[in-house]
């Protein structure tokens, strides 16, 4: 069997703070193949953005390893470690930050051209105008000379994703890539990344608490749930969706406000015990979700952390109740 | 009777590259006891409608004509023609606002309950005791413990805490209407959930009337009894809010409605509006949205058409080819746009 | 800027408005703070009377015994000095050197800051900690009182020299700002970016992070040059370095030296190179004050 494109193995990444010792990702294990999109959600503080820089090779895990093609990256060095640098490429939240403002597009896209592809004068040009055409900014030329205050948010973000590009990368991690642009324009945005895994077989990552934009955006892949730096659900996203199998998704997609006015109007609701999330700088025992879960049954779930098992349906959750039921949590719940 | 009616207003900001117009000849109205929601791209002037209807805008703006009527029954003015104190009454005891819970929206140094007294106090409420037993009849109301809340700094408390203290904080002096700024933008999903629950249980117990703001369409489809979609500038449609979601006829509305894909049900066909919002300082001739309509003809170049009347008497959109629009849509049943054009 | 983006500007003659169209904008933008502009032209001004001026006007060394302290007149405005020399010939070659070495001063000093600034804030740790101490045993020293006791050991006898010591005072605050702004810049996204794109150290600090502190870069260079003038004028004044050519430092020892202070036709003579010095280091304390509105993106719209 081939290994996987890139793989976290059980990676934790734990800070220490005046307060004392957080642990922001808890034994996350992660493995995406070739041309996958996937989506982390979860709400903030629960280790996704973590998860996607030590996915990106940007965070050194405190302990597990990164395996890219099999190997394990921070024990590459100069020119492997460089090769593995390229392959990873952030698309990141703020349209405003991710783009040097004293530098026009195509002194944003003609470094890495000239470093690594050795394109300059009349080549790096053909380069950066069919970068530009790929990434949905047209007619190209008009945007060589921008500089970044003279984009909208929507084609700063493209820019960004042009310069990703530059270097042909195997995966792309966008953190919250489309939270700052505007409603209306985020649907192409994604489709445009989404079209990378399809056509140019880039795997693709988003990061973001909307699980609507990840339902989206993965529809052909999967999803994956953390919850106070831990994954609770890895599953396909259709069935994750409608019939979610941990507790906390299923609280999460009942919580949901849909723009559908009956829809939203007749959801079934969880209601869950505790309305505040623990700090992180005190982690209940076992099951970290166990004081607000509905599920919770004393004896068990704060006692043992739960790992992910598998469900029928080629879905993973941590959840000793829906383990032991062979149910997800939604039938449990009745909330289907 | 309306609580408040606007009619024709129009609020332009002064820039060095030449007056903006940013609102241009609104007009509805807002019944007791009612929300309505204004939805539209940033830019769209949703936000400038909603503090001009206080008259809260920064000072480059400019009112340039129109109206705002309050009338609760028992006191009925102008708002455009009160002076400065009694506009700060109105601001608060008739009218209050309710800001991203941001820790900018707080005085950082000071803690919750001076901020209630200093509310109170600016207001007219001299009376220390009758401050603190009203703040603690609101925080109860938000379901917040006093006794915690009281005597916390603004950063001690979490994002969803914040939220519901300047809730209870708009709600000090009773007001009929509520203006709402993106209340649950930037908040978790659970936290959302409880803001917007508790924002339709304190609107069924007071019964004040609500104007609120989003980009967010769902948090509308949750909490509107009707809608304005706001484009360039100027409402182009206005609907109840099964109408809007399900019977769009504007076809900016449309698009809206198509670019927010959904949790549940059927994904459908979504897609993004192509281009961009017009420069509103040069806006094309015609009907703004032209230049971006896919059911644009020749005419829209021409005319900006009026608010009229389509399907039925509550529901208007600003478009030639709104007859196009239910045409392309098919049948009129409850379901969403995305699933209708897919 | 790198050969790739320079051919392309070069091809695109579309560059050149926009180059254009910077300066207007540029200008606009300077108008728009009237002590800004008032600078800008104060400075070009005193550029143009040191160093075109002297290549237009010929020069008028020659000691003339008959016109002593003479009244200022139609040939000579200022009147003259000690040795009926015109003042204003001697104000318009006194100002290249001493200008001349504040702009090297101020240069040395910029350049010491960026790399040792860059440095301690990319590299970290025991260096970052060294580079902070020197820099901040340097701000504490007084430094006239430096440079006058390296000033009178080593008697630097070209302004080249000169330069040198008064910009070995002048690095520290810079560097301080520089380390700041590049620890803020290397958690940027755009600085991140550039990492993972493999860009290398050189592009990041040169193309990515230099750029964006140039408001602080010029101004401190604008400053740093008032500072060496200033600096300059104290040790000439106490005649602490050769005492050769023309310079408005120079032209005050003298005017002191030789009792100028005791005639009262002299006031010219004496006021001359004064107001030189004085309204040179006011057109630059101005263009500071304006570059900085210039620069800062908040004040722009």
């Amino acid at each position: 069997m081939t290994p996987p494109l890139i793989e976290l193995d059980r990676v934790s990444r734990t800070y220490t703070t005046p307060a004392g010792t957080i642990t922001a990702v808890d034994d996350v294990s992660l493995q995406l193949g070739e041309s996958e999109t996937i989506c982390i959600v979860g709400e903030s503080g629960c280790g996704k953005t973590t998860t996607g820089r030590m996915l990106a090779g940007l965070l050194r895990p405190s302990s597990g390893r990164l395996l890219f093609e099999g190997a394990d990256v921070w024990e590459k060095k100069g020119k492997d470690l460089a090769r593995f640098r390229r392959a990873v490429q952030l698309v990141h939240q703020d349209p405003y930050a991710s783009l040097n403002p004293t530098r026009t597009v195509a002194q944003t896209l003609a470094p890495p051209l000239a470093k690594h592809k050795k394109a300059h004068g009349r080549a790096a040009r053909a380069a950066m105008i069919s970068l530009l055409e790929r990434v949905g900014l047209t007619p190209p030329a008009d945007f060589l000379l921008k500089y970044p205050h003279q984009l909208s948010g929507g084609q700063r973000q493209r820019v960004s994703i042009a310069r990703a590009l530059t270097v042909d990368p195997r995966i792309i991690v966008a953190d919250e890539a489309v939270s700052m642009v505007d409603v209306s324009i985020r649907i192409s945005l994604l489709d445009l990344l989404h079209n990378l895994s399809t056509e140019f077989h880039v795997t693709t990552v988003l990061i973001t608490h909307d699980l609507a934009v990840a339902r989206y955006f993965a529809r052909k892949g999967r999803i994956a749930v953390m919850y106070l730096g831990r994954v609770v659900e890895l599953a396909n996203t259709e069935p994750l969706v409608s019939d979610p199998a941990h507790p906390y998704s299923t609280a999460l997609i009942a919580a949901i406000p849909e723009a559908d006015p009956i829809i939203t109007r007749t959801k079934k609701r969880v209601s869950l015990k505790g309305a505040e999330v623990p700090s992180l700088l005190n982690l209940p025992p076992g099951c970290v979700f166990h004081p607000r879960c509905p599920l919770f049954e004393p004896g068990l779930c704060d006692v043992v952390v739960p790992q992910l098992g598998d469900l029928p349906g080629g879905r993973s959750v941590a959840c000793h109740v829906a383990l032991r039921e062979r149910q997800p949590a939604a039938e449990l719940l009745g909330v289907r | 009777m309306p609580v408040l009616s606007v009619r024709d207003l129009s609020i332009e900001y002064r820039t060095r590259r030449g007056p903006v117009q940013a609102v241009r000849d609104v007009t509805f109205d807002l019944e007791q006891g009612e929300t309505i929601a204004i939805i539209g791209e940033s830019g769209s002037g949703k936000t400038t409608l909603a503090v001009g209807l206080i008259r809260l805008s920064p000072r480059s703006a400019r009112i340039t004509k129109g109206e705002i009527r309050y009338d609760d029954g028992k006191r009925a003015f102008d708002v455009l023609s009160l002076d400065s104190e009694r506009l700060r009454r109105f601001r608060w005891a008739d009218c209050a606002m309710v800001f991203q819970a941001a820790l900018s929206a707080f005085n950082p140094v000071i803690t919750i309950w001076e901020q209630f007294l200093d509310t109170g106090r600016a207001h007219g409420m001299g009376d220390k005791h009758k401050v603190h037993d009203r703040t603690r009849e609101l925080l109860d109301l938000v379901h917040l413990d006093p006794k915690r809340v009281l005597s916390a700094y603004p950063h001690e408390l979490s994002g969803g805490m914040r939220q519901r203290v300047l809730i209870a904080m708009a709600l000090l002096l009773d007001p009929r209407i509520v203006i709402l700024d993106e209340p649950t933008t930037a908040l978790d999903i659970l936290t959302q959930r409880a803001i917007i629950d508790l924002l339709r249980e304190l609107r069924g117990r007071l019964g004040f009337s609500t104007i609120f703001i989003s980009h967010d369409l769902s948090i509308a489809a949750e909490l509107a009894d009707r809608m304005l979609t706001m484009y360039a500038g100027r409402v182009v449609e206005r609907a109840s809010v099964d109408d809007l979601f399900y019977r769009p006829r504007h076809p900016y509305s449309v698009g809206l409605m198509r670019a927010v894909p959904r949790v549940s049900g059927a994904l459908g066909s979504v897609v993004s509006i192509p281009g961009s919002p017009p420069d509103l300082i040069r806006l094309p001739p015609g009907c703004s949205y032209y230049p971006r309509c896919p059911f644009h003809v020749e005419r829209c170049l021409e005319e900006d058409p009026p608010l009229m009347q389509v399907d039925t008497p509550d529901h208007e959109a600003a478009c030639i080819r709104w007859e196009a629009v239910a045409a392309a849509l098919g049948s009129d049943a409850e379901a969403p746009v995305a699933e209708k054009l897919a | 800027m790198t050969a790739a983006t320079g051919l392309v500007d070069r091809r695109d003659v579309s560059r050149i408005p926009a180059r254009l169209a910077g300066v207007v904008e540029f200008l606009r933008m300077m108008s728009r703070k009237p002590v800004g502009l008032i600078g800008l032209i104060g400075v070009l001004f005193f550029l143009f009377l040191a160093y075109v001026a002297p290549l237009i006007v010929p020069l008028q060394d020659q000691v003339d015994v008959t016109a002593i302290y003479a009244k200022p007149s139609w040939t000579h405005p200022l009147g003259t000095d000690f040795q009926g020399r015109d003042v204003v010939n001697q104000i318009v070659f006194g100002g290249g050197d001493i200008i001349t070495t504040a702009i090297l001063a101020a240069l040395f000093s910029t350049l010491i800051a960026i790399t040792f600034g860059s440095i301690a804030a990319t590299v970290g740790g025991r260096l970052d900690q060294i580079i902070l101490a020197i820099t901040d045993v340097a701000l504490t020293i007084p430094q006239l009182i430096l440079l006058i006791v390296i000033a009178a050991i080593f008697r630097p006898s070209s302004f080249f020299a000169l330069a040198v010591i008064l910009a070995l005072l002048q690095w520290p605050a810079l560097l301080r700002q520089i380390r700041a702004q590049v620890l803020s810049l290397k958690e940027r996204d755009f600085v991140e970016a550039a990492r993972s794109l493999d860009l290398g150290l050189l592009h990041i600090i040169f193309r990515e992070m230099l750029p964006n502190m140039r408001s602080y870069i010029v101004i401190h260079f604008i400053i740093a040059m008032t500072l060496a003038i200033y600096a300059q004028a104290a040790i000439m004044f106490l005649g602490l370095v050769p005492l050769s050519g023309k310079n408005w430092a120079i032209m005050l020892y003298f005017a002191y030296n030789q009792g100028a202070l005791f005639f009262k036709d002299s006031f010219f003579y004496l006021m001359g190179p004064i107001m030189a010095i004085a309204l040179f280091q006011l057109s630059l304390v101005w263009l500071a004050s304006g570059l900085e509105d210039v620069f800062n993106p908040r004040l722009r719209n």
